[in-house]
């Protein structure tokens, strides 16, 4: 292999380690969207469930919002948020914001799905269990009702996530500098669309399952009874409190 | 004495203090705890409960049974309004719970959150929080509704494990346990509450035939210190030895009532030919 043809095929790998640091802050900037989003759409997604769930007028306008909003692309809202609402609400949002907002209006439609879904999985026993104890409703819903639903919904906001993150690769069109955009404005200066795309490819498929890692480990955390490294840890506490009054109790 | 459930009785014991209240003395006996009044339940266009009146007075064992569908369990649920009557008089203490009884001109009136601080309920499928181990299925009502710190109702629950039998499970989730020990454990949980009276639907039924034994212990217990009780249930046996007043129900009527003896002497001809089906 001569020098020359090396230069004629010309992939120059040692570009993606030289400019680490643009891929890296991409990737903070396309999980950071994409994290305040999650945290976002989780809270309107309950929403959306519970007035979907509930009486009318609200659960037709929940069931509305819920068929419309899960039909729209990202780059369709994106662009509908970035350009038009700034018109619309006379104020322009920074590409994070609007990137955020764009997330944050699908996946609260598909939040709201997981979360009923999940809640209906209850049984009902559950519900008149803590009502019956003269526990308030919404005591029942919080202590009761919701750690169990975010426990079964645990694995889809899980691959929810993982889509979201995805998704923000079309944000580019709104010049949110995150993976896709870092890697444009590379291949602008260096032409090397197959290296740096690769590289972007590589990303995003690492991050998925690194992502999908930590949602596992999260539902194994949380399943009861107390289950792996993490939960012991967590539950340490708890057990020595429970196992002194175990003694305490347990001599007289 | 190693048995747990002893402990109940004992009057130095804290469980034991709290039930006590609740005793069968002289003073009170004939106080009138529940009453239902004409009470009826509607499900769309089907009524299944073709106006009920039941009398539950303090310290009193009433036993309720007869076919499935009869509305046994819709009772019940009328008493702590799990299920609001369609009409009629739900009473507790005096104070009106339910839709009311038209000719009466004024009532107080309650609210079902603190009529539900007041009685506690036994369901058939223990409906324990499987996410939350068994002192924490205690401890959570306690501070919810007793407003206890964290430390308090750990403690309290613990000694309602252990009046159950319990108190080496208290680490344990109800996916755990077997099913005789799950009930006790709910039973535990209505009664750290201090309920003025419990209700028991079919509590034994959803049990293998050999754990029905420890979860009737313990109501026996109860009832003999006198707790003021509501019971759904299939077992005549018990029924036979605690119930003080006896109603035979079918098709969302009250057929016949009695007190002690009532499986004896019932003369009815569908109460007999139930218990021909049923002992
Ligand atoms: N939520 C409900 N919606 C519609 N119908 C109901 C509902 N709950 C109960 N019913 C009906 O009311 C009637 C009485 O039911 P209930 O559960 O009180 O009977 P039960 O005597 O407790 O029977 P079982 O021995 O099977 O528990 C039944 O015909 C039942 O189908
Ligand atoms: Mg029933």
């Amino acid at each position: 292999m001569t020098p020359f043809s090396a230069r004629s095929v010309n992939y120059d790998w040692g570009l993606v380690w030289d400019n680490r640091d643009m891929f890296w802050w991409g990737l903070v900037t396309a999980l950071q969207v994409s994290a305040v989003a999650l945290v976002l759409s989780m809270v309107f997604g309950m929403l959306l469930a519970l007035g979907r769930m509930g009486r009318r007028p609200g659960s037709i306008l929940a069931a509305a919002y819920i068929n419309i909003f899960r039909g729209i692309p990202a780059l369709v809202s994106v662009i509908w948020v970035y350009f038009g609402w700034s018109l619309l609400v006379g104020y322009n949002f920074s590409t994070f914001q609007a990137g955020v907002i764009a997330l944050t209006l699908l996946y609260s439609a598909f939040f709201a799905e997981i979360f009923r879904s999940a809640l209906t999985a209850l049984s009902l026993g559950q519900n008149e269990a803590g009502l019956a104890l003269g526990m308030s409703s919404g005591r029942v819903f919080f202590s009761v009702k919701l750690p169990q639903a975010t426990k079964i919904a645990i694995p889809n906001i899980g691959n929810m996530f993982i889509g979201m993150v995805k998704d923000t690769s079309v944000f580019t069109v709104i010049g949110l500098v995150e993976i896709v955009r870092v890697t444009q404005n590379l291949n602008a200066t260096y032409f090397q669309p197959f290296v740096l795309f690769t590289t972007a490819a590589i990303i995003y498929v690492v991050l998925a399952f690194v992502l999908d890692f930590m949602f596992r480990t999260l539902e194994k955390t949380l399943s009861t009874p107390t289950n792996g490294f993490f939960a012991t840890l967590l539950t340490s506490r708890r057990s020595t409190r429970i196992n002194k009054l175990i003694e305490v109790h347990g001599d007289s | 004495m190693v048995c747990a459930l002893c402990k109940i009785s004992a009057p130095t014991e804290q469980i034991g203090v709290s039930v006590a209240t609740n005793a069968v003395t002289d003073s009170t006996l004939g106080e009138v705890k529940v009453e239902l009044r004409d009470v009826r339940k509607t499900f769309g266009t089907n009524e299944v409960l073709h106006g009920i009146n039941l009398t539950v007075s303090k310290g009193e064992h009433v036993v309720l049974f007869g076919p499935s569908g009869s509305g046994k369990s819709t009772i019940l649920r009328s008493i702590n309004l799990l299920e609001v009557p369609t009409s009629g008089s739900v009473k507790f203490n005096g104070v009106e719970y339910g839709p009311g009884d038209p000719t009466e001109e004024s009532v107080i009136r309650g609210r079902p959150l603190e009529l539900r601080r007041s009685i506690g309920m036994v369901f058939q499928q223990f409906n324990l929080f499987p996410h939350l181990t068994a002192i924490h299925n205690i401890a959570l009502p306690l501070r919810s509704v007793k407003k206890m710190s964290r430390r308090d109702a750990e403690e309290k629950a613990a000694q309602s494990l252990r009046d159950v039998g319990l108190l080496q499970w208290s680490g344990s989730f109800p996916a755990q346990m077997s099913g005789g020990q799950q009930q006790r454990v709910a039973i535990a949980r209505a009664l750290s509450l201090d309920p003025e009276v419990m209700l028991f639907d079919e509590p034994t039924s959803a049990l293998d035939p050999e754990l029905v034994g420890e979860v009737l212990s313990v109501m026996r217990r109860l009832a003999t210190m006198g707790m003021t009780m509501v019971v759904v249930t299939h077992e005549l046996g018990f029924a036979r030895e605690v119930g003080d007043h006896n109603v035979f129900m079918e098709e969302g009527r009250i057929v016949e009532t009695g007190g002690r003896g009532f499986f004896e002497s019932c003369s009815h001809p569908r109460t007999q030919a139930f218990m021909g089906s049923v002992l």
